[in-house]
């Protein structure tokens, strides 16, 4: 593995800090789309010279989920659709910390569809990773909410009568700020896109193509792709809500037709984030809530004249 | 039994009867007088009738009984309610000109004071006062200085300008002075005033409290009755401290925010009712199976489904014992009392922290909707001490780490108490999850392991049962012959009654529980009493199940689940009747 040295906030981090010395063979299948999440993660951490020990990632229920098995860092492996409010949270109570969440496309599109409108919609500072592989890996191959019309599973033996869920138009009615679709087969986008998450203040929602070998053998991998910021066929402004959200029907749309967009879809770095939100009316201190404990003697401001004036 | 007077003002929802009453219970309490008040709804459809009561004393009052002294109505249907709460010589003011009231009935043997609310206080600047003119008039049938209710009418519109204040000051001397020149009747109440100092709150504002003083730094809710207070309470004040309040999309996500708060590293609390608490449900196991501390409280009310959401029930004492599929311990308390409502959720939070466990703080209707007298001090803070267990900082890392230099976040201890290292710190990072895992939080089926982690866990309530001391609350005389038991807030109206039963030369000794797991072991007791009653506010009797099963012993029970709470001298009659039944048997 080629020892990546990069520098980001003045500090050396090698991405194979992220390789945890216990369980590092994944136990994924041979050429499953998580694989290229994992290492995109561990490039983007240490590139932007974060370490294991500032990083809480939280995952959901599914094949995606076993993310934080092999990346080493303090790691939440949630409930099936839950990791949104978890991550969010802990962001809120600490937000020194470098907030991932990351799941499958049954896990945050389906079961935790609700979490994930209203973390877009509040704009709260974190990444959320969907490993979008089109259907329910774990539980072996069922349709799932992005499964296109039409795709036949165990569970749907005519083929789905639903249209799938637009994931990058949601995120965006929704209210995430920063809204990209990459994909497993493509490594150095996949790394940058998510830097860019990362430093992103505000929610952003990356649609990463995960293709299943196992379970979804209909589906491409995801090859070839096209980089819509690379190619001159598409010409629209990321910063723009009217066309980007042009662009996302345009490119969920050409996914079941056979054609890969990725990229970055929007982009808008003015919207404040709740923590921005919150603070600006004092509903948030600037201290962090959970760092206000470290002292032993636990002497904040504690009158009795503060709590029982109001009752009397 | 304190001398105590009973009052109430009732109507229609939109009638302004909470606001009313709470100036009348805080102008009490400003006298230097104990309050206990409690409420009534009805549903919407049926009309919206609610009332505002207060039973009022010199001494500590903690009950409602069924009897009403006088009565403020502003409608028919106000009267018909209390009915059989109303007694010779009860006073009812009303207003004879009010459309629905014109021609309305009093019973004979009772009080009917007409007196013009609305031209009185459209007199004084305005409609919208007529109750206050109400609440003169009752100052003048119950010899209760004027003055007391200006300083509650102070607090209440102070914000809003002196010249409300004032007109609302002539508003109620109007109606004292029309009661006193329109009526030469002679009233016989005297609410005598004193120089005590009090606060009023409700269960809602002693859990907030208690979260505050304990450091509580995140809540994260979705509003349902009766927990909603908990919530509008720490929103405004709980910033002043470091903390945040988030309103959440549903509980599912209220729990795991709170969830993911306190896995950060702050003292983290979600409330709730019923059907909230099914919801939450799904993530209690994750928060039980990876050792996070957190304080979940159900106000509870009325079920199953929406049930009766205005009102009074104990029945979620199973799901919270037993909720959640697989099987991992929990800690469950129910405070008995208002204060006991602060007090119980600084043990809450410190509970949490010392097991990394989730406490489930089981407070109901009753607690939460009444408002009672303390004097300050039953709040000390200086009293509230802060326990954050075995939480570590970078220094103390080292301890924890296996020889891969990886954190033992569920080492097997001794007492079965592990480490908690917040994200952040250095040295620390681990992971955690659902699965069943190891020492250092990765997922295992091991057998080994799995057995050893289940042990584990439960070797933590076998710990706090030697540290804690987890004791029940006691009244009555202990050698009597008759045990009455129950839990949370039945509490007062059964302490009450222990004086309605004296006056029957009736002996019973109370043991009122605060701890249902652990709880304290009561099998002694109960099998070397002769009658063993438990009264609770549902009907299957959980709780009582629960200690047939610790003490091999069949008990009585006294169960309501008609929505109302105990009333101390209706709970004197159950009692009386229950032991005489059980006399029956015996002979
Ligand atoms: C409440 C609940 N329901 C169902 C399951 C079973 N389950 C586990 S993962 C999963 C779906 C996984 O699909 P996806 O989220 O797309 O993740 P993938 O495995 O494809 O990465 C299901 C249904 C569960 N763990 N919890
Ligand atoms: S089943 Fe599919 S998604 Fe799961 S590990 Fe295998 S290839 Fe990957
Ligand atoms: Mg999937």
């Amino acid at each position: 593995m080629s020892a990546f040295n990069a520098i980001g906030d003045g500090r050396d981090v090698d991405q194979n800090e992220f390789t945890p010395g216990l369980e590092p063979q994944p136990t994924w299948c041979p050429g499953c789309g998580d694989f290229g999440v994992l290492k995109a993660l561990k490039g983007a951490s240490a590139e932007l010279g974060r370490t294991p020990d500032e990083i809480l990632l939280t995952t959901g229920i599914g094949c995606s989920g076993k993310l934080n098995s092999y990346f080493e860092s303090y790691g939440f492996h949630t409930l099936h659709g839950r990791s949104l409010p978890i991550a969010r949270a802990a962001k809120l109570a600490n937000p020194g910390l470098e907030v991932v969440a990351a799941g499958g496309d049954g896990d945050g599109y389906g079961i935790g569809g609700n979490h994930f409108m209203h973390t877009a919609r509040e704009n709260h500072d974190m990444t959320y990773i969907v490993f979008n592989n089109e259907i329910f890996g774990l539980t072996k191959g069922q349709t799932s909410p992005t499964s296109p019309k039409g795709h036949k599973s165990k569970t749907q033996p005519s083929g789905s009568a639903k249209d799938p869920i637009r994931p990058l138009s949601l995120a965006l009615t929704s209210g995430a700020s920063y809204v990209a679709r990459t994909a497993a087969v493509n490594p150095n986008q996949a790394k940058e896109i998510i830097i860019e998450a990362m430093e992103h203040d505000g929610f952003a929602h990356i649609d990463f193509l995960t293709q299943c070998p196992t379970w979804n053998k209909d589906a491409r991998q995801y090859v070839p792709y096209i980089d819509v910021q690379d190619s001159d066929d598409y010409d629209f402004d990321v910063n723009d809500r009217r066309e980007a959200a042009a662009m996302m029907a345009e490119v969920e749309d050409a996914l079941h037709e056979g054609t890969v967009l990725t990229g970055r879809f929007y982009v808008d770095e003015d919207r404040p984030s709740y923590q921005q939100e919150k603070r600006a009316i004092g509903e948030i201190p600037e201290e962090p809530l959970a760092e206000r404990y470290f002292d032993d003697s636990y002497e904040w401001e504690r009158s009795a004249d503060h709590f029982l004036d109001k009752h009397k | 039994m304190p001398a105590d007077f009973n009052w109430a003002i009732g109507g229609e929802a939109g009638d302004g009867i909470d606001s009313t009453g709470k100036i009348f219970a805080q102008a009490l309490s400003r006298a230097g007088r104990h309050v206990f008040t409690s409420k009534d709804f009805a549903s919407r459809i049926r009309g919206g009738y609610t009332a505002y009561k207060i039973r009022t004393s010199v001494d500590q009052v903690q009950s409602v009984v069924d009897r009403l002294d006088v009565l403020i109505a502003l409608t028919p249907r106000t009267i018909e309610e209390n009915l059989d709460e109303l007694h010779d010589g009860s006073v009812i003011i009303y207003d004879g000109d009010r459309t629905t009231m014109q021609g309305v009935e009093i019973p004979d043997e009772m009080v009917g004071l007409d007196v013009p609310l609305k031209s009185l206080a459209e007199d004084a600047g305005g409609a919208i006062m007529r109750n206050v003119v109400a609440l003169g008039a009752a100052c003048e049938v119950t010899n209760f200085p004027i003055e007391n209710l200006d300083s509650a009418l102070q607090k209440r519109f102070g914000n809003k300008g002196q010249k409300l204040v004032d007109n609302n000051k002539d508003a109620a001397r109007l109606g004292r002075d029309y009661v006193g020149d329109e009526y030469d009747h002679e009233f016989n109440f005297n609410l005598e005033t004193t120089e005590n100092d009090y606060v009023l709150l409700n269960g809602d504002e002693a859990i907030g409290m208690g979260a505050l003083a304990a450091g509580c730094r995140f809540y994260s809710g979705y509003p349902i009755t009766p927990a909603t207070n908990v919530m509008e309470y720490l929103v405004g004040r709980i910033e002043r401290y470091g903390g945040h309040v988030v309103q959440a999309e549903d509980e599912l996500s209220a729990i795991n925010m709170a969830l993911g708060a306190a896995r950060a590293g702050a003292r983290s609390m979600t409330a709730t009712s019923g059907p909230g608490i099914d919801l939450m449900t799904e993530t209690f196991g994750l928060i039980a199976t990876s050792e996070t501390p957190l304080v979940i409280v159900d106000v509870m009310r009325s079920g199953p489904s929406t049930g009766m959401p205005t009102k009074q029930e104990q029945g979620d004492l199973n799901q919270m014992l037993y909720g959640g599929h697989g099987e991992i311990p929990r800690f469950v308390i129910t405070p008995t009392s208002i204060d006991e409502c602060f007090w119980k959720t600084v043990e809450a939070f410190n509970l949490a922290e010392k097991y990394n466990i989730p406490v489930y703080l089981a407070a109901d209707l009753a607690l939460a909707v009444t408002e009672q007298t303390y004097p300050p001090e039953a709040f000390d803070m200086d009293q509230v001490e802060i326990d954050r267990g075995k939480l570590v900082d970078e220094d103390e890392i080292d301890e924890w780490l296996d020889e891969s230099e990886h954190f033992r976040t569920h080492a097997l201890t001794e007492d079965g108490i592990s480490p908690r290292a917040k994200p952040g710190t250095a040295g620390g990072a681990h992971m955690s999850t659902g699965l069943e895992h190891d020492e250092l939080g990765r997922r295992t089926e091991d057998t080994g392991m799995r057995v050893e982690q289940v042990d584990k866990r439960n070797r933590k309530v076998e710990t706090a049962i030697e540290r804690e001391s987890f004791d029940y609350r006691e009244f009555g005389n202990p050698d009597s012959d008759n045990l009455v038991i129950s839990w949370g807030s039945n509490e007062g109206a059964l302490v009450e009654a222990l004086d309605f039963l004296a006056e029957d030369d009736l002996d019973v000794h109370v043991i009122s529980v605060p701890y249902i797991f652990p709880r304290p072991d009561l099998s002694e007791e109960i099998n070397a009493a002769e009658n063993v009653i438990v009264v609770e506010c549902n009907n299957t009797g959980q709780f009582a199940n629960i200690l047939e099963h610790d003490s091999l012993r069949r008990v009585q029970r006294i169960n309501k689940y008609n929505g109302v709470r105990f009333k101390a001298d209706e709970l004197a009659e159950d009692i009386k009747e229950t032991l005489a039944e059980t006399a029956e048997v015996h002979q």
